[in-house]
């Protein structure tokens, strides 16, 4: 939060049954905004859930108001100048979004940008570790060493999900539950499944089936 | 050889700059009509992605060795350099760099690449990527030719930054994100079709990009919807939903 350079941050994220959940803010403040955006259903964070980061120097601007008529009052009320709202997502997997807050209007830094970026994606590998017991105190190993930028985890993904069945989301866990089972690096991992040399079976890890 | 003349590719770029239109199949087409237009063998672009890591965006074959090839320059090589001094980047013989960028040179060599050339992508002072040309005959690009390769590289950066009031940092954020974020669903989407299909990963893209035409969709869409289950673009018996 302070190497962005905000005052307040939240992670709120996307469930099948609900439109949002909260799972975590930093203060009042940001659990109230969090709280608004979840009861009005409108907000930079609700644009960010479902498109890009939508980053709004000063809320109290008139094309704020147009676009939020509700939110945008609200918010400033409730003591916010600036929201920084970014969509925790890997291609089609969709987990939620980064909301950060700051009482003063203005732009985010290139610096601080970019910092809001690698907590982003901090949050994403938290996100995504959460739901596999094998991703305790691995995320040291994001985002440098996830390999994420490889083309061939994001085909890799693709392909586990249709020889398991499963979302984008269970694919790409699957992957990085088998990599560090193996303790492999995820981009090899995924070479072989994309070059049909490794395939993944219905439980993601041998000796751990399902039947 | 059926070459494209230069006007019609600027004429072609221009026309694919009105409203609603798909960023990726654009720098798809722009890394083609690079290959034709300069001679050389393979074109990619890469693009920041804000923490200062390159990543591949669009490339003229979806080859994964070229594609990681690209992608490498995350680390080292070429682009990387172009990258970060903003000026471009040439090197005519390949077995000269081994010293410079060890990986980079191996990996080049190992697809059979002899030349390579690095043009930044600048949006005034800031650069934003750049682009990527490789050749498999040793040789410098000519005068001309880097040219037009420069030329080729402000058309990508205008086009993937279409909005007019592009100074503020908001909207390059959101656009250079966008761009990025298309390309890894489109990955995904490679190996839905890959793997339902039982075609490689190349095939698969082409099969998408026949497919978003066809429908006069996004690839990007397209590839939303494909990772979601609400598309199949597969022949055989219509399904509406996956597995």
């Amino acid at each position: 939060m302070s190497v962005a350079g905000v005052d307040s941050a939240a992670v709120a994220v996307l469930l099948d049954a609900t439109p949002r959940e909260l799972v975590y803010a930093t203060d009042r403040t940001a659990s109230e905004l969090e709280d608004l955006a979840l009861t009005l259903g409108e907000g930079p964070c609700v644009d960010a859930t479902a498109g890009g980061p939508v980053l709004v120097a000063d809320l109290t601007v008139p094309e704020c108001r147009a676009r939020w008529p509700v939110f945008a009052p609200a918010a400033v009320l409730a003591g916010a100048g600036a929201v920084f709202a970014l969509p925790l997502r890997v291609g089609g997997i969709r987990l939620g979004v980064l909301d950060l807050y700051r009482a003063r209007a203005g732009d985010l830094g290139a610096e601080q940008l970019a910092d809001a970026l690698v907590l982003a994606d901090a949050a994403c590998a938290v996100l995504l570790d959460d739901a596999t017991r094998y991703g305790a105190g691995r995320d040291d190993q994001w985002p440098e060493g996830s390999g994420l930028h490889h083309p061939e985890v994001h085909q890799a993904t693709g392909m586990i999900m249709v020889q398991l069945g499963v979302t984008a989301a269970v694919a790409l866990i699957r992957l990085r539950a088998y990599a560090y089972a193996q303790d492999r690096r995820l981009r090899e991992v995924a070479a072989d499944v994309v070059a049909r040399r490794l395939r993944l079976g219905p439980a993601g890890i041998p000796g751990d089936r399902d039947e | 050889m059926a070459e494209t003349p230069l006007a019609d590719v600027f004429v072609e770029m221009a026309d694919t700059l009105v409203d609603d239109f798909d960023v990726i199949e654009f720098l798809h087409v722009l890394t083609e009509r690079c290959v034709e237009l300069l001679g050389v063998s393979a074109a990619g672009l890469l693009l920041t992605d804000q923490r200062d890591t390159l990543q591949v965006v669009a490339a003229s074959s979806e080859r994964t060795r070229l594609l990681e090839l690209f992608q490498l320059q995350t680390d080292q090589g070429p682009c990387l350099d172009s990258f970060r001094s903003g000026q471009p980047v040439s090197v005519a013989d390949l077995t000269l760099t081994t010293a410079r960028w060890p990986r980079f040179t191996a990996a080049a060599a190992e697809v059979g690449f002899a030349a390579v050339h690095a043009l930044p992508m600048r949006l005034r002072s800031e650069v934003i990527g750049a682009l990527n040309l490789f050749d498999v005959r040793p040789g410098a690009l000519d005068e001309d030719k880097l040219r037009i390769g420069q030329a080729l590289a402000g058309v990508a950066t205008i086009g993937l930054l279409q909005h007019r009031a592009i100074h503020r940092r908001d909207i390059l954020t959101e656009q250079l994100q966008t761009a990025l974020h298309s390309r890894v669903l489109i990955e995904q989407a490679k190996g839905v079709l890959a793997e339902r299909l039982q075609v490689d990963v190349g095939q698969a893209f082409a099969i998408l990009r026949a497919g978003a035409r066809s429908r006069n969709r996004r690839l990007s869409e397209l590839s939303q919807a494909i990772v979601d289950g609400s598309e199949r673009l597969a022949p055989g018996p219509a399904a509406d939903r996956p597995g």
